[in-house]
């Protein structure tokens, strides 16, 4: 039943039916009171039940009469007969003068008019206390004037406020009906709203997402708008009629769709804030909220010292820099101050010059102290560069000779005549691995020199197409054994450069080397030189025989290979000796991978 | 010539001896040293026609002991270095020495050097007052302009024709760089097109054949992006 209850109350249509019948329900109610005040009915009679105590009497009565009594004690002497079909008695006093219509007959009345003013049964009193009033009749301090309305008057007009009551009773009840039961219908829609059918979580809307303030004033704005358009609408008065001007009905239309426009508006803001009061984001979402927390969040990394983490060396620049401006701020509040006590305004430029010396001094102290930190990691990060060079130096001197034992005794034992077969097989086989040590020590060598920059280069200017035609020359045996067939596309007029000629042959022999082993058989190899741009642009593309399943990064890093690479001899520092080769010249080296296609493009500033 | 000793000078005992037992299957007589004063010593007791020299050292280092040796011999000196630098190998030569061999050496690249020093110096030995006018020598190198012979070291190199032409006009301007284009004009009196290949082919073939280490040629020299030179000796 629960759960039931639950999944009906729920249900999209249920809810869009409550909204639908809410905004219709608050339409419907203020359109009621619209057409009531169209009509002329007086709403008051509904809650003042003696007419003696409304508004609508002091209003329409008791004012009127009033001004009538000024008016009439003000030209009394050019009016010749005071009126005497008047619904009132009046007595005015000033001093020893009395002004009135109370008859002389009725003694008693003016008598009780001594003690207590007198209206309709009471009497109405305007004492001296209305200074407004006073001020507009030019009246002494003593002014009385006192108003009783004939009890006949009174009962006829208690009479109307009856028959007005009951006129308006059934429209005011249906009013008062709609509202509450709009209002019961908005209190379950703000109990369901945000939660669905199927959980109990709380679903926010992309409206939720406002800043509470921008809801608020949009709230509160279309509000306004509304009312300040109702006030006018309800200002709009009549006398009791039972039929409407077209011009009103007009009018009830175009207030009534208003109406329901701006209630489903101020619908959508409102259970906007009632689903982030549930999401307790209310406070949260605000901008007023936003700007706390980052000015707070601010404050706090100040102190503690998350703004300075990576550099502690600003954070006394900053806590000065601070310092300086609330100082000067200050000093120039009392430059101003000062200027009503003129000979004191000497102090603030005198205590700013020694803010200022202050300020630039230690400022000045820590950027020494930032500059000497920096020239010292320089200094270190130079010095650790030297020191694997020399390292790499070393050990590399340190590899060469035990292995130039190892390669001479190599090649003594395979000299060894009485050397079983299965023998010779090892001993080639150390032969060709100590070998291949040799090349690894001495491309390694050659790779650390050239990337830590401590390499003697004999630039001079080449000719790149040449360059390329030789190294191709030179490799003839290494292609033609490969099976691979090499296409090039070399342009007519040489194509001059500045560089190390021996340093850039090996970084085509090793590119076309590299090209050479690792190509799918049968594929080509496409070696092109062209001009782009006032550059010298070589490249070289292959298809390769594996998966390249590595980035380009990671091939231009030292001794990183393809896997299946691996186990081929080569140092597998080619393609980063071609790369570190290029850059030494002062050239730009790139490896692009496509899919199985590898590609190296190499750049050089064209010389003239 | 079968009997020239020569004198192995290294700190490292094991290469030493790694080195005579080379030398002497060869069959040459080997007399070791340790260090450079060792070897000063060695010089004097003994008859010495070649001297394998390791640069690095204690008391006496090879470069030093290279400059001592020279005042007063011109025996062939074969440098053996773990530097295996450009610059190092300019030093060592500017130093007198006549080869320069790195660590790790093949031995028997180390053996043809052996051999090419002891023909070179012997050889030079001999022919040194009998040069003839249709002879072009650079450093080891012999040509013969009239004869067509061919020697390297003494030892006769067969080169085809083309060869010998193209090695001909570099040894008559050792030192100087010549593009493919003028090798071709020059050697095949035809209009060079696209020959840079064909010239490069020929380069290599002929340093296999008069080389020691074709990829560290010592006398044919490739100038990477502008053209080939005969070294200057």
């Amino acid at each position: 039943m629960d759960t039931r209850l639950r999944s009906v109350s729920r249900r999209k249509s249920t809810r869009i039916l409550a909204s639908v019948l809410t905004v219709i329900l608050i339409t419907a109610g203020v359109l009621l009171i619209q057409y009531l005040s169209y009509t002329g009915r007086e709403l008051e009679s509904l809650f003042i039940e003696k007419y003696k105590d409304s508004n609508y009497f002091y209003f329409n009565d008791v004012l009127p009469a009033r001004n009538k009594v000024m008016y009439l004690l003000n030209n009394r002497d050019r009016i010749e007969k005071v009126p005497d079909d008047l619904d009132y008695y009046y007595y005015i006093s000033e001093g020893e003068t009395v002004f009135t219509n109370v008859p002389e007959d009725n003694k008693e009345l003016l008598e009780e008019f001594e003690e207590a003013l007198y209206s309709s049964g009471d009497w109405i009193t305007e004492d001296n206390t209305d200074e407004n009033y006073m001020h507009y009749f030019e009246r002494e301090d003593d002014f009385k004037l006192a108003l009783k309305f004939h009890d006949e008057y009174m009962a006829s007009k208690q009479e109307f406020w009856e028959n007005s009551r009951k006129s308006v009773m059934p429209f005011a009840v249906m009013a008062v009906l709609c509202f509450v039961l709009a209002f019961g219908l908005v209190i379950y829609l703000m109990v369901i709203t945000g939660k669905s059918q199927d959980d109990d979580e709380l679903h926010m809307w992309k409206i939720d997402r406002l800043y509470t303030e921008l809801q608020v004033i949009a709230f509160g704005s279309i509000f306004a708008i509304w009312f300040s358009i109702a006030n006018d609408v309800f200002g709009y008065r009549s006398s009791v009629v039972n039929k409407l001007e077209i011009s009103q009905i007009y009018s009830l239309i175009f207030f009534g769709i208003l109406t329901i426009f701006m209630v489903t508006i101020m619908g959508v803001l409102f259970f906007s804030m009632v689903r982030k009061f549930k999401a307790k984001t209310f406070w949260k979402q605000s901008i007023t909220y936003t700007i706390y927390f980052k000015v707070k969040d601010f404050l706090k990394s100040l102190f503690d010292g998350r703004r300075f983490e990576k550099f502690p060396l600003t954070k006394a620049l900053f806590y000065r820099q601070l310092a300086f401006i609330i100082v000067s701020f200050i000093l120039v509040v009392l430059t101003f101050l000062f200027l009503f006590a003129p000979p004191l305004i000497i102090i603030p430029p005198i205590i700013e010059i020694a803010v200022i010396y202050w300020y630039v001094k230690y400022n000045n102290k820590t950027y020494e102290e930032i500059n000497k930190g920096f020239d010292e990691s320089l200094e270190e990060q130079m010095k650790s560069e030297r020191m694997k060079v020399e390292l790499i130096t070393n050990v590399s001197h340190d590899l060469k000779t035990p292995l130039t034992s190892i390669i001479s005794y190599i090649d003594l034992l395979s000299k060894e005549e009485d050397l079983s077969e299965t023998a010779r097989d090892y001993v080639n086989i150390l032969r060709e691995k100590s070998y291949r040590l040799k090349n690894i020590v001495s491309d390694l060598f050659d790779l650390a020199k050239s990337t830590s920059g401590d390499i003697n280069l004999d630039m001079e200017k080449l000719d790149l197409k040449k360059l390329i035609q030789q190294t191709l020359g030179d490799m003839e045996d290494e292609i033609k054994d490969s099976g691979l067939q090499i296409r090039t596309k070399l342009p007519e007029e040489p194509i001059y450069i500045i560089a190390d000629g021996k340093r850039l042959y090996r970084v085509f022999q090793n590119l076309i080397d590299n090209a050479l082993k690792y190509s799918l058989k049968g594929t080509r190899i496409y070696i092109n030189l062209e001009e782009v741009n006032g550059k010298a642009v070589a490249s070289i593309k292959n298809i390769a025989g594996y998966e390249m399943n590595f980035t380009t990064e990671e091939i231009l890093q030292r001794f990183t290979r393809g896997d299946k690479a691996r186990t081929t001899d080569g140092s597998g520092l080619g393609l980063s000796i071609a790369e570190s080769f290029t850059r030494v010249c002062g050239g730009d080296f790139k490896v692009d991978i496509d899919g199985d296609l590898f590609k190296v493009i190499i750049r050089f500033n064209i010389e003239n | 010539m079968d009997h020239a000793r020569i004198l192995v000078v290294d700190d490292d005992r094991e290469i030493a001896n790694a080195i005579e037992k080379l030398l002497t299957l060869e069959g040459y007589e080997v007399v070791k040293a340790y260090n450079g004063m060792e070897a000063l010593d060695a010089l004097v007791t003994n008859s010495i026609q070649l001297i394998i020299l390791d640069v690095m050292m204690p008391k006496l280092d090879g470069l030093s002991t290279t400059l001592k040796i020279r005042e007063n011999k011109n025996i062939p000196i074969i440098i053996l270095s773990a530097k295996s630098e450009d610059s190092d190998k300019i030093l060592g030569l500017s130093m007198g020495a006549d080869d320069y061999v790195t660590k790790p050496f093949n031995p028997q690249e180390l053996v043809a050097r052996v051999k090419s020093q002891l023909r070179r110096y012997m050889y030079l030995g001999a022919m040194a007052s009998a040069r003839k006018s249709s002879q072009i020598v650079v450093g080891g190198l012999s040509l013969d302009t009239e004869t067509k012979e061919f020697k390297v070291d003494g030892e006769p190199v067969k080169l085809t024709p083309t060869e010998f032409k193209i090695m001909e006009l570099l040894m008559s301007n050792a030192g100087i760089v010549f593009s493919a284009e003028k090798i071709y004009e020059k050697v095949w009196q035809e209009e060079a097109y696209s020959v840079e290949n064909t010239v490069m082919v020929h380069i290599r073939r002929i340093r296999e054949k008069i080389e020691i280490n074709p990829k560290e040629p010592k006398y044919l020299k490739v100038v990477w992006g502008i053209g080939y030179k005969i070294e200057k000796c």
